[in-house]
C-alpha cells in the first residue's frame, strides 16, 4: 500500500511541478510590467511582479505543498497510527504545515518597512573598515550632534520595533501549534463518534476550523492586546522619526514637506468650517428674523377688528377657493394693507443685510 | 479506537488530480476574464460635493413609497456592496418593493481631506446630503438606512437632526463597541491613535484591509483561495467571486481625523452607549431617538458580532423599535440568496407600515 501511495506520489508531484510552473509563468507575464518604478528606485518590496506573485500565489503554492505531503505521509492508510502518521506529516513540513497563512499576517503591511530599516540599522553598525560601531551609544557631539541625536532615537526606535514584532511573531506561531493541537482533539471527537474523514480537502477544512479557534482564543487574549498595541504604536514612532529625517531632507533641498502640507491642509479645512459656519449663521439669522415677523403679522392680524377681517376674507375666498384659510389670511394681509408693515421692512432689510455679507 | 481518517491511496490521487485539472483548466478563464462589473443599476447624480456623491436609483417603474431611503455606507470600503450585482443587489431589489432608493457614496479621500472629521461627515456632508434628498423629493423628512459604520452615523444624525428622519434602519451596526467578542475593539483599545494618525496622516485602505484580513486569517487569506480553484472551470461562478474580490480590495482610505476621533470616541472609549458622544458641539444621545427604528443584523458577524449590534435596543428611546437577526455574516446579509428572500423584503414591509 505504501509503495502504491509512493509511485503515485512521483506522478503527482510531476504534475504538480508542471500545473504550477504554467501559472507562475502566466502570471509573472501578468505582472511583468506593474511597477516600472519598484525596481529603479531601489524598493525592496516595492510591489514588482516577482514580489506581487509570491504573495497572491502563496496561499495555493501553501496547500499544494499540504497535499504533496499528506500524500506521501501514509495518514489514514489502513493498519497506519493515525496520529503518528498526522505528527510525521506535520514535522515534515517544518512543524509549521501552512507558515503563509499564519507567518505572513505580522509582516505583509510591515515587511518592506521592517527590511528596510533592518538594512539601515545594519549599515550603521558596520562602521568604517568593517568595524564594529554601536550608533545607538555613542555620546553625540559636534557640528553633527543633533543628527547623530536623531539616528541614535532612529534606532533605538528600531530596536524597540523589532523587539514587539518579534513577540507578535511569537504568538502567531503559538497560535499554529496550537491549532494542531485543535485538529487532533477534533479528529479524536470524530473517532469517538466513529466518523471518518475521507478526502484532504476534508482534513484541511478541519484544519482550517481548529487552526481559527485557536487563533481567535490567543488573538483576544489581554497578552495579544497588549504586543499588537505595543508594536503598532513602536512601527508608528519609527515612521514619526523617519518622517522627521525626510523633513530635514527636503527642506535642504528647497522642498516643500510633508509637515508643512499638513499644516497647510489643517488650516484650509478650519476655513472651510468658519466659512460654513458662518454662512450658516446667516441662514439661521434670517429664518429667526422671518419668523419673528410671521409672529408680528399674526399679533397684528388678531389686533385688528372682527369686522375687517370678515370683510377682508370675502373676496379672496371667491376668487381662489381651493386655498386654505390661514393661507388666504396671510395673503390676504399683506395685499389689504396700504403701506408695508413694520416687520415687513425689517424682513426686506434683513434680507438686503444677508445679501450683503454674502457678497 | 476507531481510525479517524481514512484516505484510499487511489482516491486520494484522484483528489489531488481533481485539484491541478481545475487549477490547469482555469488558467485559461481567467486569462479571459475582464473586470467585473457591479450590478450598475441605473441612477442618477442629484447632489456633489467635494468627492461625495448622492444618487438617486432608478427602477423600473415608479416607487410607490412616499418617503425616499437615503442609503449610508460605512466609511470602509463602498457602497457599492447593496447594488453588488444584478441578482444580488438590495438596492435592486428595494426598488422592486417600490422604495424610493438614494445612494451616498462617499468617494475616495485624499490628502486634501486628511483633516476632516466626524463634524464634517456628520452635521456637514450627511446633513447636506439629507437636505439634498428633501429637496429632490419634496419632503421634509426622510428614511434613513446605515449600514456599518454608516449605521452609527445615520444614529448620531437622527439623535441630531430628528425632524430630518422619518424611520431609521440599521444593518449589522456597531452600537456597543467593547462586547467580549469584538476583536477590532480589543485590538484598538492599547494602540495611540494619536501617534498613529500623526504619522500616517490618511489611513491606507491596504492596510486597512489586512487587519481585516487577520481577523479570520486562515480562512481569509487561504481557505477562500482553495476554494478559488472549484470555481475556475465554472465561467459565472468565476466572475462572482472576481466581482467580490473587486469590491473588497478596491476600498477608499480613511480620512485620518475622522479614523482618530472614531477609534477614540467609539471603539476605545465606547462613549455612544454611554451617551457622551459629542459632534460638532451638539451631543449624541440615543435616547433622543424616538423615530420608529429597525435593527437589523448578522448571527455570524465577525466584524460587527450581533450584541455589537443588540445593544441599541437597550439605549434607543424609541418605542417603535424592531429586531431582526439574519443567519449570515457581516457580508451575506447583502449578496447571500438568503439575503434577497429575506433582507430587502423585511425592510420594505417595516417601512410601508410605517409611511
Amino acid at each position: 500500500m505504501a509503495d502504491q501511495a509512493s509511485d503515485l506520489l512521483k506522478d503527482y508531484q510531476a504534475m504538480a511541478k508542471q500545473s504550477w510552473d504554467s501559472w507562475t509563468r502566466y502570471l509573472q507575464q501578468q505582472m511583468a510590467g506593474t511597477s516600472p518604478f519598484a525596481h529603479a528606485a531601489g524598493m525592496p518590496h516595492g510591489g514588482s511582479g516577482d514580489d506581487l506573485l509570491a504573495r497572491s500565489m502563496a496561499a495555493l503554492k501553501g496547500y499544494g505543498e499540504w497535499l504533496q505531503g499528506a500524500a506521501g505521509s501514509g495518514l489514514g492508510q489502513a493498519g497506519g497510527d493515525w496520529q503518528q502518521s498526522l505528527n510525521q506529516m506535520f514535522a515534515g513540513l517544518g512543524g509549521q504545515p501552512f507558515a503563509h497563512a499564519f507567518a505572513s499576517i505580522d509582516n505583509e503591511s510591515a515587511r518592506s518597512f521592517t527590511q528596510l530599516w533592518q538594512s539601515w540599522l545594519q549599515a550603521t553598525q558596520a562602521g568604517a573598515a568593517g568595524h564594529a560601531f554601536d550608533v545607538e551609544h555613542m555620546a553625540a557631539f559636534g557640528y553633527t550632534r543633533e543628527r547623530q541625536l536623531h539616528q541614535q532615537a532612529m534606532a533605538a526606535a528600531m530596536r524597540d520595533y523589532l523587539d514587539w514584532a518579534g513577540k507578535y511573531q511569537a504568538l502567531i506561531q503559538r497560535a499554529n501549534t496550537e491549532g494542531l493541537e485543535r485538529l487532533k482533539l477534533k479528529l479524536a471527537d470524530l473517532g469517538d463518534s466513529k466518523q471518518q474523514i475521507d478526502s484532504l480537502k476534508a482534513l484541511y477544512d478541519l484544519w482550517v476550523d481548529g487552526a481559527e479557534e485557536a487563533y481567535a482564543e490567543i488573538a483576544l487574549s489581554d497578552e495579544f492586546r497588549h504586543v499588537y498595541g505595543a508594536m503598532t504604536n513602536a512601527q508608528s514612532r519609527l515612521r514619526l522619526l523617519q518622517q522627521e529625517q525626510l523633513d530635514a531632507f527636503c527642506r535642504e533641498l528647497g522642498m516643500p514637506t510633508r509637515s508643512e502640507v499638513t499644516a497647510l491642509g489643517k488650516r484650509l479645512q478650519e476655513l472651510r468650517r468658519e466659512l460654513r459656519a458662518t454662512s450658516s449663521n446667516a441662514g439661521a439669522d434670517e429664518v429667526s428674523a422671518l419668523r419673528a415677523e410671521v409672529a408680528a403679522l399674526k399679533r397684528q392680524l388678531a389686533d385688528q377688528p372682527a369686522a375687517e377681517k370678515v370683510i377682508a376674507k370675502k373676496p379672496v375666498a371667491k376668487k381662489s377657493p381651493a386655498r386654505s384659510s390661514k393661507r388666504s389670511a396671510d395673503d390676504e394681509m399683506v395685499r389689504r394693507s396700504s403701506k408695508p408693515a413694520a416687520a415687513v421692512v425689517a424682513r426686506k432689510s434683513v434680507v438686503r443685510g444677508a445679501t450683503r455679507t454674502r457678497k | 479506537m476507531f481510525p479517524p481518517v481514512r484516505l484510499d491511496p487511489a482516491a486520494l490521487m484522484g483528489e489531488i488530480s481533481a485539484f491541478q485539472r481545475k487549477l490547469s483548466a482555469g488558467l485559461g478563464n481567467l486569462a479571459h476574464q475582464q473586470e467585473p462589473e457591479y450590478a450598475n443599476t441605473p441612477r442618477e447624480a442629484v447632489y456633489r460635493e467635494d468627492k461625495l456623491t448622492v444618487w438617486h436609483m432608478k427602477g423600473q417603474g415608479k416607487p410607490t413609497a412616499k418617503t425616499p431611503t437615503l442609503i449610508v455606507y460605512a466609511l470602509v470600503n463602498t457602497v457599492w456592496m447593496t447594488d453588488l450585482q444584478a441578482d444580488r443587489s438590495l438596492v435592486r431589489n428595494l426598488l422592486e418593493q417600490g422604495e424610493d432608493i438614494y445612494l451616498l457614496d462617499w468617494g475616495y479621500p485624499d490628502a486634501a481631506d486628511r483633516w476632516l472629521g466626524l463634524d464634517d461627515y456628520i452635521n456637514g456632508y450627511l446633513d447636506r446630503c439629507v437636505d439634498a434628498v428633501r429637496r429632490h423629493a419634496a419632503v421634509n423628512a426622510v428614511n434613513l438606512l446605515g449600514i456599518c459604520q454608516g449605521g452609527t452615523f445615520s444614529l448620531c444624525y437622527a439623535a441630531i437632526q430628528p425632524e430630518k428622519v422619518k424611520n431609521l434602519v440599521t444593518m449589522v451596526t456597531p452600537v456597543d463597541f467593547q462586547t467580549p467578542d469584538n476583536m477590532l475593539s480589543h485590538w484598538s483599545r492599547e494602540l495611540d491613535v494619536d501617534l498613529f494618525v500623526d504619522t500616517m496622516g490618511n489611513i491606507p485602505a491596504e492596510l486597512l484591509n489586512w487587519v481585516y484580513l487577520t481577523l479570520k486569517p486562515v480562512r481569509l487569506n487561504q481557505q477562500k483561495y482553495v476554494g478559488l480553484v472549484d470555481v475556475l472551470d465554472n465561467p459565472k461562478e468565476l466572475a462572482n467571486f472576481l466581482r467580490m474580490e473587486r469590491w473588497i480590495f478596491d476600498s477608499p482610505d480613511q480620512a485620518g481625523e475622522a479614523f482618530r476621533e472614531f477609534i477614540k470616541d467609539f471603539y476605545q472609549q465606547n462613549k455612544l452607549i454611554k451617551g457622551e458622544v459629542v459632534i460638532g458641539g451638539k451631543p449624541v444621545d440615543l435616547g433622543l431617538i424616538t423615530q420608529p427604528v429597525l435593527n437589523i443584523f448578522a448571527e455570524q458577524d465577525h466584524l460587527v458580532p450581533p450584541d455589537a449590534s443588540r445593544a441599541l435596543g437597550r439605549h434607543v428611546g424609541t418605542t417603535d423599535y424592531t429586531q431582526l437577526a439574519f443567519k449570515g455574516g457581516h457580508i451575506g446579509i447583502y449578496v447571500s440568496g438568503r439575503a434577497q428572500r429575506e433582507v430587502p423584503p423585511a425592510i420594505h414591509q417595516w417601512l410601508s407600515s410605517r409611511s
